[in-house]
């Protein structure tokens, strides 16, 4: 998981570098990441695709963060050389088995549902790996980081010390 | 600047480990004039290697050789353990010196009272505490207060806790050992980019350098401790990077690896003479595995908290460390302000769906405290070695096995609910108590300290009972947990070992 984590921070340093905006946080669009599967023969197909990206959101659902950032997340592991293949395969079984638990296509079931159909295969194995990936995935990423204020590292601007430490201006004065 | 020593040099002291115990012992003792060899089997970072990315610091600094059973958060590194530690230093109390007496019998444990008491070690926790620059004492000022710390002082003052106070860190709180005061950088865990949390790596080792008594050697990994026929230690056999074995002579050895590797170099040291492990010839080597009784507490407030801007444990509540009947469990607990970053409030929070991101939505109110509370020691509680697997070193590879006794269950309950009221007091609009959060992160027992030799392993002074020079100098020395974190009780008993040992060579009893 930890290479995950890496392989996406630098993806991200790239992307960041490759913009030419130092701080700014590009999401790739789904039209670019679609590509990308796309490149990737034998990986996942576009259903299992469009369904995985649904399956990430609702596991860690944030309304400010697009499609694309969960697509991406599962994008990054995906491309992990030594765990990706078992990850694909992992996303077509947690995808098999939300079809099979769903009368029709599992996308087109209420969220209810769709969250009923997640539930009955949580303690499944496939499904602990696309659950970490995702909470690694988000929780360890810029779009996150940003959508809630978070900086990340704080040591190149010198910590926190005239930096906002101990300021809070909401406690009680009478305690 | 550092001294270089023969193999055949049997002369030295061999200090295994350099972390709290095993950098505190080889510092005090070259300080003392007394030659020292220590082996550290990680490698030797620098303050630039430091970055505020808690996986890319686990990978440079953590232990990854294989172990099985419950998780144990350890340090493979120059400097140990006091790499990742949030510096909270409190003392034990009186009590918590005499578990057995204070307790009566818990059942199912193995209490016994410490060999030594509060009244003997607090000389030594005053050098300690100097040594490490301990925040309010010794003419040191208080910690910071970040604004983590100002929510539960608030929160615990309305509750009617007493005992509050952002003293007792090893955090400078000012510039000081030529170390700079805390920037409130916030990632303790993964080390102190700027070096003013106390750690070996540049304190004790640099120090004990200078005195021209101490070899430093990275990369040695010890794998076996030999002695002679009249069972008197000889020599630590051990591995360098290159794969190549060595054999330092040694006239004494210190072994401070941590509980799991203590516990494996006495146990691999097997011999004729001790067929089951030195140490080990009443059984206890390994048993009595002790990790603190642990719970979290996170609770989104009613305004901005923002714990990331400041250390990551800025101040405790001592109001608990008693023991008290009535509250239904035996020993004391300490409340502690803990921050984390977005993915680790996640982990800790666990679960998925809505609920889990709404919280993660409200991270920059989010406040949090855990405790860390007196675990009992249980024989089944224990360190042992899987018969078939082996690790890159070709040594078993251990097993930590370990469950939580009912003492603990209820202490943590009782924790969870006063944690709780505190965020409420203030109008915290939703509170969330896991237990066990961070268990492993203090690792006590194994190789306990007994009056009588049929109840422990090693003596007051830390020695094996059953040999006269091979001693044991880290948390794996304590004969009960308590309720502080155990650090500043390592450095202490570090400090105070190394002076019985520099007594007994001038004496010519070592």
């Amino acid at each position: 998981m930890d290479q995950n984590r890496l392989t996406r921070r630098r993806f991200i340093i790239s992307v960041i570098a490759l913009s030419g905006a130092a701080g700014a946080v590009v999401e790739p669009g789904l039209f670019a990441l679609s590509k990308a599967w796309a490149e990737s023969p034998g990986r996942v197909d576009e259903t299992v695709r469009r369904n995985m990206v649904r399956m990430a959101r609702l596991l860690y659902p944030h309304d400010a963060l697009s499609d694309g950032v969960y697509a991406n997340v599962l994008e990054q592991t995906l491309s992990n050389i030594v765990s990706g293949d078992i990850f694909a395969r992992q996303l077509e079984e947690a995808n098999t088995a939300l079809t099979e638990r769903s009368a029709g296509a599992w996308q087109d079931l209420d969220l209810v549902a769709q969250i009923e159909a997640m539930k009955s295969i949580e303690s499944e194995t496939y499904f602990a790996a696309i659950q970490n990936s995702v909470r690694a995935g988000i929780y360890n990423g810029s779009a996150f980081w940003k959508h809630v204020g978070y900086p990340g590292p704080s040591k190149d601007f010198g910590g926190y010390l005239h930096h906002g430490a101990g300021e809070i201006d909401w406690l009680p004065e009478n305690l | 600047m550092s001294r270089r020593y023969e193999f055949d040099d049997d002369s030295v002291v061999v200090v295994v480990g350099s972390g709290a115990g095993g950098g505190t012992v080889s510092n005090e003792l070259a300080q003392k004039g007394v030659d020292v060899v220590c082996l550290e089997a990680g490698n030797r970072l620098s303050l630039a290697d430091v970055v505020n990315d808690a996986a890319v610091m686990d990978g440079k600094m953590g232990w990854h050789d294989k172990r099985l059973g419950a998780p144990a958060w350890l340090c493979k590194t120059v400097g140990g353990t006091t790499m990742r530690w949030s510096g909270i230093t409190p003392r034990f109390r009186d009590f918590e010196f005499r578990p057995r007496s204070t307790y009566a019998e818990l059942h199912g444990t193995n209490l016994i009272d410490w060999p030594l008491t509060l009244e003997e070690l607090s000389p030594y926790y005053d050098k300690a505490e100097a040594k490490m620059g301990i925040s309010g004492t010794h003419g040191t000022p208080p910690s910071f207060e970040t604004s983590n710390y100002k929510v539960l002082k608030a929160g615990g003052q309305r509750v009617g806790y007493q005992q509050i106070t952002s003293e007792r860190s090893a955090i400078n709180s000012v510039t000081r050992d030529g170390r700079p005061a805390c920037q409130q950088i916030g990632f303790c865990w993964s080390g102190c980019a700027v070096g003013a949390k106390w750690s070996t790596l540049y304190t004790e080792i640099p120090k004990a350098e200078m005195t021209d008594h101490f070899e430093l050697r990275t990369g040695a990994m010890a794998l076996k401790i030999r002695h002679d026929n009249n069972g008197k230690v000889r020599s630590v056999v051990y591995v360098d990077s290159g794969g190549v074995v060595h054999e330092q002579k040694a006239r004494a050895v210190c072994v401070a690896g941590n509980v799991v590797e203590t516990t494996r170099l006495l146990h691999n040291s097997n011999s004729n003479l001790f067929p089951e492990g030195l140490g080990n010839s009443t059984g206890h080597l390994g048993r009595n595995y002790m990790r603190h009784v642990m719970s979290l507490t996170l609770a989104i407030m009613p305004g901005e908290v923002n714990f990331h801007r400041g250390a990551r444990q800025s101040g405790i509540i001592l109001d608990e460390q008693r023991h008290d009947d009535s509250r239904g469990f035996a020993g004391g607990y300490i409340i502690e302000t803990v921050a984390d970053q977005p993915y680790n409030i996640a982990a800790m929070i666990g679960g998925w769906g809505k609920e889990t991101a709404d919280f993660l939505e409200n991270y920059t109110r989010v406040a949090g405290c855990w405790i860390t509370g007196e675990d009992p020691p249980e024989a089944h509680n224990r360190i042992t070695f899987h018969a078939t697997e082996r690790d890159a070193y070709g040594l078993p590879v251990p097993v930590l096995e370990y469950s939580h006794h009912a003492n603990s269950v209820a202490m943590r309950q009782h924790a969870a609910q006063q944690c709780e009221t505190i965020y409420k007091s203030l109008g915290a609009k939703r509170v969330e108590s896991r237990p066990d959060v961070g268990g492993g992160c203090h690792n006590m027992g194994v190789a306990r300290m007994s009056e009588r030799p049929a109840d422990g392993v090693t003596n007051r002074w830390g020695r094996l009972h059953e040999m006269p020079n091979l001693f044991v100098s880290d948390g794996s020395l304590f004969p009960s947990s308590a309720a502080p974190n155990p650090t500043l009780t390592i450095v202490a008993l570090a400090i105070r070992q190394a002076e019985h040992i520099a007594d007994a060579m001038a004496r010519r009893e070592l």
